[in-house]
């Protein structure tokens, strides 16, 4: 039952992306397009086969991967504390969350100037932008999920004999969980432009860096290839993880509608 | 013997919005014996909500005492459980680990706590429930695991804001009843404020009746148990007493 729910509900999801495919495999022989502007899918799939078999694009997928995952847990690392502690206190909450909100919207690529500068070019610049557009985003999150638990709650636990730590660990961080998820969803999704965007200018491998070079060599198909690659990779870390997280925990919970 | 006390309790808030100073409780004295259940009644607004907050150590009070077993309250304690109206269960938790959240705070082990959880949710009649998480019960189910969740900490006194206020009035009713039969069970100290006259009269020992921050006047309620609505809503004693508590609370 559940099974075929799943199927169908995959399969709802691949159809447009499927249609895309039609239209592209038609339209590009039909009007003979020129490859410089946009390559046809054979000449993609080839692209995919090449990088496959010289190992350039594991190469390329592994290091974005690695940096992603790395700013992404430094990230969540500091933040999460940092925005229960602001919850906890009006008063700082109050202070800091017009900061917060300010800089939630230049999370990610507007840094990766100051980046460069302060790290050179490299693992360091692009660690620090996914970092940034991870950490404003989930404290952020983080300080209006702690913020929006119920008042009942923390007196109930509180009644219930809690203390300090264990309204932290019982309470505090599993009220905020929803809001948190949807922290690190948003953030994750600025952390992965600004990664692509961050590699363009500062590095010499990943995904960002082989789109980037294909474009000095007019080759198209890498550059839609590479393309495809990101797109899908982002959709993999939605589906597999973070919507899994959010069904384990928060929708078993009742704390958001299933969509 | 634990007995809670207020002496000449009190509460001012201040209004920010307003700029003024307004009492809500103006002086309360209430001594409540070890086992007894006492119903607090009165009008919206006269002060039965912060009352009981005051007991339960949520909010400070402004003057008087409240004392436990002769020692001054200050601040939430395990030894006040308190049911809310809007059951506060933990999302997260399962039914099991919301009733097992007392013991946990106080360092039970797993395997103990939860065989105390399964026991008071026996006592609810909520065996069957354990392992499922709130947002898939009823309000009902919900408020019985509310009662028993504060009932598995053994606290001294059980503070009650409206339990049953917020469920459907057949459910309401079988919750009272249920309630009698628990207390009758476990004979814990119960103070249940309520607005509602026929609910005070039904579960309680002895009905207080609050008017505009002070205890207007109280009655003593000797009908015998276990209390069931069947043979009440027709039974004299409980119309007569249940007559006499509205009255106060009208001319309140
Ligand atoms: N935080 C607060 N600040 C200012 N005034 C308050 C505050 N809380 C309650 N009051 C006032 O104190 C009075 C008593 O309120 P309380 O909630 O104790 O009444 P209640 O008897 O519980 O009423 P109800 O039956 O409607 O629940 C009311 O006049 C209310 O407006
Ligand atoms: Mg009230």
């Amino acid at each position: 039952m559940r099974g075929a729910a799943s199927l169908a509900g995959s399969a709802m999801f691949v159809a447009p992306l499927l249609a895309l495919l039609a239209i592209w495999a038609i339209v590009v022989p039909l009007f003979e397009v020129n490859p410089r502007v946009f390559p046809s899918i054979g000449a993609v799939g080839g692209a995919a086969l090449d990088s496959i078999r010289d190992g350039t694009l594991i190469a390329h997928i592994g290091a974005s991967l690695l940096r992603v995952g790395l700013g992404t847990l430094i990230g969540i690392a500091t933040a999460v504390p940092l925005g229960v502690a602001m919850g906890v206190s009006p008063t700082v909450a109050a202070f800091l969350t017009p900061l917060f909100r300010f800089f939630s919207v230049l999370a990610g690529i507007a840094w990766i100037p100051i980046a460069t500068l302060w790290f050179g070019y490299g693992f360091g610049a692009i660690v620090f932008v996914i970092f940034n557009a991870v950490f404003f985003v989930v404290t952020y999150n983080t300080l209006l999920g702690v913020q929006t638990i119920p008042h009942t709650l923390r007196n109930a636990a509180w009644s219930l004999g809690a203390g300090r730590w264990a309204m932290l660990t019982e309470v505090l961080l599993p009220g905020a969980l929803p809001n948190i998820v949807t922290g690190i969803r948003t953030g994750l999704g600025f952390a992965w432009r600004g990664l692509i965007a961050a590699e363009m200018i500062a590095t010499n491998v990943g995904l960002g860096y082989m789109l980037f070079v294909a474009r000095d060599f007019y080759r198209t198909e890498v550059i839609v290839f590479g393309m495809i690659v990101i797109g899908v990779l982002w959709l993999l870390i939605d589906r597999l993880i973070l919507v899994r997280i959010e069904r384990a925990t928060i929708e078993r919970w009742g704390m958001v509608r299933r969509a | 013997m634990k007995t809670l006390s207020l002496r000449n309790l009190g509460k001012t808030y201040f209004d920010p919005y307003a700029g003024a100073h307004v009492t809500a409780v103006h002086d309360v004295s209430l001594d409540v014996q070890q086992g007894e259940f006492v119903s607090v009644v009165g009008p919206s607004g006269c002060g039965k909500t912060t009352i009981l907050n005051m007991i339960a150590g949520f909010i400070p009070h402004s003057k008087g005492e409240i004392l436990l077993d002769g020692t001054p309250v200050n601040g939430p304690g395990p030894e006040r459980g308190v049911v809310f109206q809007s059951f506060a269960l933990f999302p997260w938790k399962t039914v099991l680990d919301n009733v097992g959240f007392g013991p946990k705070m106080r360092g039970v082990p797993k395997a103990e706590r939860d065989r105390i959880a399964r026991d008071y949710l026996a006592l609810a009649g909520l065996s069957h429930a354990a392992n499922r998480y709130p947002n898939e019960l009823s309000g009902g189910m919900q408020q019985r695991v509310g009662v028993v969740r504060a009932l598995a900490n053994e606290p001294a006194v059980l503070l009650m804001d409206e339990p049953f206020a917020a469920v459907d009035a057949q459910t309401r009713m079988t919750l009272q009843e249920e309630l009698t039969r628990i207390w009758q069970d476990r004979k814990p100290t119960v103070l249940f404020i309520t607005h509602d006259v026929g609910e005070a009269v039904f579960l309680a020992n002895r009905v207080v009746v609050l008017s505009k921050g002070r205890i207007l006047d109280e009655v003593a309620v000797d009908l015998p148990r276990p209390r069931v609505w069947d043979q009440l809503v027709d039974d004299d004693e409980f119309k007569r007493l249940s007559a006499q508590v509205l009255q106060m609370v009208r001319a309140a």
